[in-house]
Formats: structure tokens, C-alpha cells, sequence
């Protein structure tokens, strides 16, 4: 009997752990001394930072796209179908056509937007959530011709803590350049008493915004949105009116972890920190945006993860005890204008030291998002993702 | 989520959650609360002692002090509004 490794799901996450292990089991793979399997109901591999540059038209549906077959390797195999219950006490996992059994598996079932938990958000306006909400958007931006355009965060966490400030940045720089920005009033509105979760990147964006004649709202936190009116109203109290709002809604994990009673609080899976175990369990792995660990949603801290769970089955599988922790690490670009970016490398222990905005990290940034089909999706240098 | 009797008191266990899992706890259970409810929010992040009492006084709650306790403090607000 084969030894088998099942991973559901196959975003960023899932992908770079599949490839990364084939890379390295080639040969018991070929030799049928073990299986990879990547279960995902979508043919398709959508690479989510797209969707924040195409309303800008810095990014196009064809770079975000790819078959999800074309990117894994060929000795992996991949069934087009989704989990529909998990059951890590009888290591099996369900789909539609049948039961599967593992001997490692690893969750890697995302996040995602959940309208609704906000009355109105889903009616209200836009956002850059989704491939198609993102060309929506793309639309919306060209078309406004002056007004308040207000970028709100209606709920913690969600995938991407750097995308809201990103978004006002680039709207700022995207209306200068049209010559527009004496007519548009941009807006960034956040529940929390800074513009960032993390104080000292949180002083630097404020001074940015300052700069920028970004108007700053804190401790807003959004308790419906009246698409009528154009008004979003706060939990505190205060009523924020707009021409143009664009919306990051909150998340939430996969149904299937949910519904399998998986998950705890916000729909994200127990995870142990370090170990990128789920609780209670040594053969089950859970990494990315699916987690309950305290780092950001981001692609970057699920290739990270991966490296770190492909490693550990990799010795597993070959008698060795698990050889690597997962020590937090995170790497997030900040786009700051249409040209200029900063970035942001930190861990458990260590807070990120952001250098001034410069021309070489947005430049690295464009790169960065061809390399990530070549090279971060192939699984070929786990580790060091964006 | 546990209730103490004599004052209808919330206890909410953010330990171990960072910022701003916390004070989004804290969020969440006012919402979900009655007017006069006392919600008490454990936080082993010590960003809490400075992020609630400022979302407290903004949303027009009453910030009704912290409790050191080893390696966590406890952090009671009545729900006013
Ligand atoms: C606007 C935006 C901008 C971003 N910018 C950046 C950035 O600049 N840098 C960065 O590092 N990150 C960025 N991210 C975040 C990044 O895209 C995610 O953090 C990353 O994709 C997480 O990887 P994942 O594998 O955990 O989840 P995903 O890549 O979302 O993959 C989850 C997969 O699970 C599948 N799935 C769900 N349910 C099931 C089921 N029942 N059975 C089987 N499969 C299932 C889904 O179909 C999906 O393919 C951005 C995201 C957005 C939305």
C-alpha cells in the first residue's frame, strides 16, 4: 500500500506543499511507494493579488490565471472535486464520488468574504474580493468623476492586511496622474484606534496618509451600510456618507472545515503555531488563510508554511522526526503609489522594519508577480514567497 | 463564554489571541450583549490596556478599570448604549 498524502485544497497553500514534496519524493512517487493528491472543486488557479491591481489596470484576467493541472507536478494527482465533510478521527475525507483515506493531511482551504455578516455590504458598492468584483471596480474607478471615495474594512481578519491602505494609496496616485484628485476625496476608514494592526507600521502609514491628503477614520466599526443613502454607520455611533465606498468584506474558513465541526471561532481551524499541526491531531497539517495562528492572511505566510509542512512530512515519510518550526514568518509588499512600494519581513519576534518607499520594491513587486507561476506555485524555492 | 450571577458578567478568554483579536472580541460580545451587561474580556496582549479603553470611550460604553492577574489581566466594560 501506497503511503498517501492528501491535500484539500489548491490555492497558493496547498499547490506549493504538493509540488514541493513531489520535488523531492520523485522517485517513490514514480515507484508507487507513495501518492499526492490535490482535491479542489476549481479547475482554475487564481493568483488573489491580481485582484487589487487590475482595477488600476496594473494587472490583466490573463496574468492571474492558470490551470490548477498545468501547475502541479505530473506525478501529482488531482482530483477536480471539493471535500464535503472531513473526518480526522477516521482519517477519511469525503467528496462527492466517494471516501478518501490518508496518512497525512493537510487543510488548506482558504478564506473567504462573508457579505453576511454586514447588513448592506454585499448591495453597497464594491470591492476587489473576487476576479469579477475586481473588473467591476476597475469599471467604477474610470467612470467617477469627482466625490468622496471611501475604502472601509468591515471586519478583522481578512486576506491581505496591507490591501486596504494599498487601495487608498493607489487611488490617490491613479487620480493624480488623471489630473482628477482636487475632485476626489479619498477616504480610509478602520476599526482600530491606528490605520494598521501593527503600531509602528501603523505611525508610518498615518504620516503617509497625512501627506497624501488621505482622510484617516479610526475606530469605525461598520454595523451596516445603507446602499440608499450611501452611508455606512458604526457600532460607535458615527455615519460616514460616499460617492464611491469599496468594501473589504470580513472572512471566514471553508464550509466543509464549518461543517465539519473543524473549525472554532470565525470558521478558522486550531492550528498549533509552530507545528502547523490542527489540535489534537499528528497526522493532519492546516496552513494559509485557514488557520487560527496570529500572522496575517497572506500568500506569503502560506508558502512559509508550506515549506515548513512539506519538510515535516518529507521526514515522516522517511523515518525522521519532523525537522522544522514555523517561526511567524511574513512577507508583505505595501504598494504606496503608482511607482513606489515598501516592505514589511517580520515574525513572532520580531516586528517588521519597513524601509523608506522606493522605486526597487514596487519594481520587484511587478516581477514578483509573473515568478510567482514560474517559480513560488511550482514549488521550487518554498520559503521565499510574496 | 461563561456568566457570573450576581452581575450579569461576560467572560470572554482572549488569552492568547494578539492584537487585534482582543479588542474584536470585545467588539463581538457587545454586540451580541444587553444594555447594562458587564463584559469581561481576558487579554494576555498587552496592546488591550491601551486599544479598549479608547474604543470604549468612542462607542459610548463605560471602561470599568483592569485586573492584573499573572501573565494576562482582566478588562471589564458595562455595555451604556
Ligand atoms: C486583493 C488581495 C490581494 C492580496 N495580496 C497579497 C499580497 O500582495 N501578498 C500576499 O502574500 N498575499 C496576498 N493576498 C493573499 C493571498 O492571496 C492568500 O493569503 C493566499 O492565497 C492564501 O493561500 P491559501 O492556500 O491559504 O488559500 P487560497 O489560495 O485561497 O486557496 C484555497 C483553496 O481551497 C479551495 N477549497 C475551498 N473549499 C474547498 C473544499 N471543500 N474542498 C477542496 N478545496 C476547497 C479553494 O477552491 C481554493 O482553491 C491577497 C489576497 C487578496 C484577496
Amino acid at each position: 500500500m501506497p503511503k498517501k498524502v492528501l491535500v484539500v485544497g489548491g490555492g497558493t497553500g496547498g499547490t506549493i506543499v504538493a509540488n514541493n514534496l513531489a520535488h523531492r519524493l520523485h522517485d517513490k512517487l514514480v515507484a508507487g511507494e507513495v501518492e499526492i493528491t490535490v482535491l479542489d472543486p476549481s479547475p482554475l488557479h487564481v493568483y488573489q493579488p491580481a485582484y487589487l491591481l487590475i482595477p488600476f489596470g496594473i494587472m490583466h484576467r490573463s496574468e492571474a490565471i492558470r490551470s490548477e493541472r498545468s501547475l502541479l507536478a505530473e506525478t501529482v494527482r488531482f482530483r477536480q472535486e471539493g471535500a464535503t465533510k472531513i473526518d480526522l478521527k477516521n482519517r477519511t475525507v469525503q467528496t462527492a464520488s466517494g471516501n478518501l483515506g490518508y496518512d497525512f493531511l493537510v487543510l488548506a482551504t482558504g478564506a473567504r468574504p462573508d457579505y453576511s455578516q454586514v447588513p448592506g455590504l454585499e448591495k453597497a458598492g464594491y470591492d476587489f474580493y473576487t476576479l469579477d468584483n475586481a473588473y467591476r471596480l476597475r469599471e467604477a474607478l474610470g467612470r467617477f468623476g469627482g466625490g468622496r471615495l471611501v475604502t472601509a474594512v468591515a471586519g478583522i481578519p481578512f486576506k491581505c492586511p496591507t490591501a486596504p491602505i494599498e487601495f487608498a494609496f493607489l487611488a490617490d496616485s491613479y487620480y493624480s496622474r488623471l489630473g482628477l484628485r482636487e475632485k476626489v476625496q479619498v477616504d480610509y476608514v478602520y476599526p482600530l484606534p491606528r490605520p494598521f494592526t501593527i503600531q509602528n507600521v501603523a505611525e508610518d502609514v498615518q504620516t503617509m496618509m497625512d501627506g497624501r491628503k488621505i482622510n484617516v477614520n479610526l475606530l469605525f466599526n461598520i454595523e451596516s451600510v445603507d446602499p440608499e443613502k450611501k452611508e455606512l454607520k458604526s457600532m460607535e455611533g458615527e455615519t460616514i456618507k460616499y460617492d464611491l465606498a469599496v468594501l473589504t468584506p470580513p472572512h471566514t474558513g471553508a464550509e466543509v472545515v464549518i461543517k465539519s465541526g473543524i473549525a472554532g471561532k470565525g470558521g478558522w481551524i486550531p492550528t498549533d503555531r509552530y507545528s502547523l499541526r490542527v489540535n489534537g491531531y499528528d497526522d493532519a497539517y492546516a496552513i494559509g488563510d485557514a488557520t487560527d495562528i496570529p500572522v496575517s492572511k497572506a500568500g506569503s505566510a502560506a508558502d512559509f508554511e508550506a515549506a515548513v509542512v512539506a519538510t515535516n512530512i518529507w521526514d515522516s515519510l522517511n523515518g525522521f522526526a519532523p525537522s522544522l518550526r514555523y517561526d511567524g514568518k511574513v512577507m508583505c509588499f505595501i504598494i504606496t503609489s503608482i511607482g513606489e512600494a515598501t516592505i514589511l519581513l517580520f515574525d513572532y519576534e520580531h516586528p517588521p522594519k519597513p524601509p523608506p518607499s522606493n522605486f526597487a520594491c514596487y519594481w520587484y513587486k511587478l516581477v514578483y508577480n509573473r515568478m510567482y507561476w514560474s517559480i513560488t506555485a511550482k514549488g521550487l524555492l518554498p520559503g521565499v514567497g510574496v | 463564554m461563561s456568566e457570573n450571577q450576581q452581575e450579569k458578567v461576560k467572560v470572554i478568554d482572549a488569552r492568547g489571541s494578539f492584537c487585534p483579536g482582543p479588542l474584536m472580541e470585545l467588539i463581538r460580545a457587545v454586540k451580541e450583549s444587553a444594555v447594562g451587561d458587564v463584559i469581561e474580556i481576558w487579554s494576555s496582549d498587552t496592546g488591550s490596556q491601551r486599544d479598549i479603553p479608547k474604543w470604549t470611550e468612542k462607542a459610548g460604553h463605560e471602561f470599568l478599570g483592569v485586573i492584573h492577574e499573572e501573565g494576562y489581566d482582566r478588562i471589564k466594560v458595562r455595555k451604556k448604549r
